[in-house]
């Protein structure tokens, strides 16, 4: 009798382990999957880019194309991600997508007041949430080819134009802008990407500012960075130079942070058009220092873009950079593999992840949430008519002796295409330094010209959706509809003594036999700003078997949280409501 | 004595006295040269080497083997800017006007994508001098080959073609080398590349008749589609260094 139990329990438990397909295996069958939902959203507004004056309109109409922008944040505390759009052509309003908590969203900038800024001396090229004086909501920023407009949270969905206040009354054609805090003081530091040089392109003196060179351009904007006073006026000071960083004169297209070096404060690194990216170590002392030539080396290539995550697992930050890579340009992109010694090794080729055309934004996120970080990239510079613009750039690139500074050196461009119809890239990260690209399958290798990548969990479903910002083209909305995703957290962290937004706050999470971190960046990725709130992906794990935060300020936070839900974490208290 | 000399055997035993003095000088220059590289001394041998192509500039041994030792020392501006004062003084020398071009060539791996651009254009202004001066074997592969790297969209690939098929009416009436499969393959690449796949098996049929064991030729034949393509553009990748002695044209 006995043995006939024992034969029927193995029997079952046979029949189960038969019938219940494992986690993984559905997971790989089904697939990551999104549906493109941003009409029915509501948010499927074009973007313009700047109509130039003049006989060299078309040309710096070209160069001027990156400022389709996204940032995402919750300015109302209402728990769901709200959204904010750029425009860049004169008298074009942005768009502040308010989220109802459905997927679908309400445009309240002309009521919130942040509707301005494309006037006819500035371009909006970018934007970006921040809290900047700590006061629990969240503040906004909106970098322009101009001054920057700077806009106070004055909650009940208002904000206050506080610029002429916020001592950020420097001119630049700054086309990137992060938030994070290098000296560690608990405020909101900035740092600007400059593409041009402070020339105003729009009442253009001198038609002498494209490139120098376009493998090492050394005319360029370089990059600037502020100081948070934390006074009410001149709330920030320029320390561009004080803190090392005054010597860079490249084509600046992207800026990101974080902690390479373990050592509890934020790095950067700055990529850079037509020429070498650099890479900046935190001294501590509200300094940096250049460590490019043995961290990466030198390098020649058209950088768009910097995304910052450690994709294997292995507890060190890696960096990953866009270039162009093309039938008539081979570059191919970076993955900055960190060796945790400092130095950096370019895993692009090994991990699949080289080709992406012509590269613009691309960031990290575990979409099926089985702990392992994936890679969605955006590109494509202008698609239009059958004519390829790259032969008529052959004489501007090989006559001796022609200024190719000068604007007027340029041939018009007219209707013709330069690496457009380009498909995107969703590259899924497949646990052995290795990524399957399989953007087709996923629905979403759309070929629209992608600026800015806005990661972002809109529904609280645990599962993370895509906002993509594309030049002279719709913003698209893809929903992740994944049937077999992993369990999950997600974590919203409040700094006290810290920064408030926990900007450079760094988690640590054991689950299921991974070990994962993440940190919380300050607008990482060309033209978008992503949730704040730290997502995990866990599998099948059931359960967290350690966690602990270490905050901006040095404190460490060891705790518990639920699995499958948002939790939101207070610097030394723990869960706290929302 | 020397004063009952014919004046015209005069002028020819000073001439030929000259020419001897210069041939040992270019000759010692290049062995010096050799022996400095061999010593892994570049700054000697680079020196040596200039030497010995500035007394003989046609002298296409001496410039193939300063750019190898340009190459080792990596030195590529340094070779730009000799060739560049050599073709200046001697605008006639086919050999100087290819080295030059080579020169360029050269540099290309080591250069940035839009560099590239510009090196591979200049390689090909030195390549048509070389082969206006002298239309020969290796100038029209030379330039055939390098039109073959500029991706389709410059629509240089035919161009290619048209020289390539030049070397092989060249070629058909010399005796068997052991370069000549170089041109079987690259003409058959250059086939693929202007979408003329039946030409391209022929070609490659037809080298492989000659050297049945080169496997350049086999992998070809063997590969059809996407390998094909993949086979015959990892080939034209800038990225890679492309082999720009000339050796195999005096020892094979």
């Amino acid at each position: 009798m006995d043995q006939l139990r024992k034969t029927r329990a193995c029997l079952c438990l046979l029949t189960l382990l038969l019938s219940v397909p494992t986690w993984a295996a559905d997971a790989e069958q089904q697939g990551i999957r999104f549906e493109e939902i941003a009409q029915k959203a509501g948010i499927r507004v074009p973007h313009h880019t700047r109509r130039f004056r003049g006989k060299n309109a078309d040309v710096l109409h070209m160069f001027t194309s990156g400022g389709a922008a996204v940032a995402v944040g919750d300015y109302d505390g209402d728990g769901y991600e709200d959204l904010f759009v750029t425009d860049s052509d004169t008298g074009k309003p942005n768009h502040l997508f308010h989220n109802n908590g459905d997927m679908t969203f309400t445009d309240v900038a002309v009521e919130a007041g942040v509707a301005g800024g494309n006037d006819p001396k500035s371009v909006v090229s970018d934007a970006l949430w921040f809290d900047y004086d700590n006061d629990g909501k969240l503040d906004l920023l909106v970098a322009r080819f101009g001054t920057p407009i700077l806009y106070h949270n004055e909650g009940s969905g208002k904000f206050k134009d506080v610029s002429s206040l916020s001592g950020l009354n420097k001119f630049g054609n700054t086309i990137a802008v992060i938030a994070f805090d290098y000296d560690n003081d608990g405020r909101l530091d900035l740092l600007f990407g400059n593409y041009f040089k402070p020339e105003n392109l729009l009442d253009l003196k001198d038609p002498h500012v494209l490139p120098n060179n376009l493998d090492a351009a050394t005319n360029g904007g370089g990059v600037t960075l502020w100081r948070n006073t934390g006074k009410a006026t001149g709330i920030f000071e320029e320390v561009t130079d004080k803190a090392g960083l005054g010597k860079i004169t490249g084509w600046t297209l992207d800026v990101g942070h974080g902690d390479f070096n373990n050592d509890g404060f934020q790095d950067i690194y700055l990529a850079c058009d037509y020429g070498t990216d650099h890479i900046f170590l935190n001294n501590g002392n509200g300094t940096f220092r250049e460590v490019t030539e043995t961290a990466t080396g030198w390098d020649t290539k058209k950088g768009m873009n910097v995304d910052v995550a450690d994709y294997d697992n292995d507890g060190w930050l890696d960096i990953y950079v866009t270039n162009i890579t093309d039938e008539y340009m081979k570059e191919c992109n970076m993955l900055w593999h960190n060796n945790g010694n400092s130095t950096f090794s370019d895993v692009s080729k090994e991990t699949g992840t080289c080709d992406t055309g012509w590269g613009w934004a691309a960031k990290f996120a575990d979409f099926d949430n089985d702990g392992w970080q994936d890679l969605f990239v955006v590109n494509g510079l202008r698609s239009a008519g059958p004519e390829s613009y790259v032969p008529l750039l052959l004489p501007v690139m090989t006559t001796p002796g022609l200024d190719i500074t000068d604007v007027n050196n340029w041939p018009d461009i007219g209707n013709r295409t330069w690496s457009g119809y380009q498909k995107k890239r969703l590259f899924r990260n497949l646990g052995s330094g290795v990524f399957k690209e399989m953007a087709a399958a996923a629905g979403v290798d759309n070929t629209f010209d992608g600026r800015g990548i806005g990661v972002v969990d809109f529904d609280n479903d645990g599962k993370l959706d895509i906002v993509q910002t594309n030049a002279d083209q719709p913003l698209l909305l893809y929903h992740n509809v994944t049937a077999a995703v992993g369990n999950w957290i997600e974590l919203k962290l409040i700094g006290v003594k810290s920064n408030r937004d926990a900007i450079g706050a760094r988690i640590k999470v054991e689950a299921g036999g991974l070990v994962q971190i993440r940190e919380i960046d300050g607008g990482n990725g060309y033209a978008g700003q992503s949730s704040r709130r730290a997502h995990f992906g866990l599998g099948k794990a059931s359960k967290i078997d350690h966690m602990e935060i270490r905050w901006p300020s040095g404190r460490v936070d060891v705790l518990k949280v639920p699995i499958n839900s948002i939790s939101y974490i207070k610097e030394g208290q723990g869960i706290v409501p929302r | 004595m020397i004063t009952k000399i014919h004046p015209i055997l005069f002028a020819f035993l000073v001439y030929v006295s000259g020419f001897a003095a210069t041939a040992r000088t270019a000759a010692d220059e290049y062995q010096q040269a050799l022996k400095a590289l061999a010593a892994n001394n570049y700054k000697e041998a680079l020196s040596h080497f200039e030497s010995a192509v500035v007394a003989e500039p046609d002298n296409a041994v001496y410039s193939n083997e300063y750019r190898k030792a340009i190459i080792q020392s990596k030195e590529f501006d340094r070779a730009l800017d000799f060739f560049e004062k050599r073709v200046r003084e001697h605008p006639d020398s086919a050999n100087l006007h290819l080295n030059y071009g080579f020169a360029y060539v050269d540099k290309i791996p080591v250069a940035g994508a839009i560099t590239q651009v510009i090196l591979a254009d200049r390689a090909l202004t030195q390549f048509t001098k070389s082969v206006e001066l002298r239309p020969d074997w290796i100038g029209y592969y030379t330039r055939g080959q390098s039109y073959l790297f500029w991706p389709k969209i410059f629509n240089r690939a035919p161009l290619g073609v048209a020289d390539l098929e030049k070397a092989m009416e060249i070629q058909k009436k010399e005796p068997h080398r052991g370069y000549h499969v170089r041109l079987y393959v690259a003409l058959g690449d250059g086939y693929w590349k202007t979408d003329q796949l039946e030409k391209a098996i022929a070609t490659w049929r037809a080298g492989l008749q000659e050297f049945p064991d080169n496997a350049n030729l086999k992998r070809r034949l063997a590969a059809s589609g996407d390998d094909l393509k993949t086979l015959i553009e990892s080939g034209f990748d800038p990225a890679k260094r492309v082999n720009t002695d000339l050796s195999d044209l005096w020892t094979n």
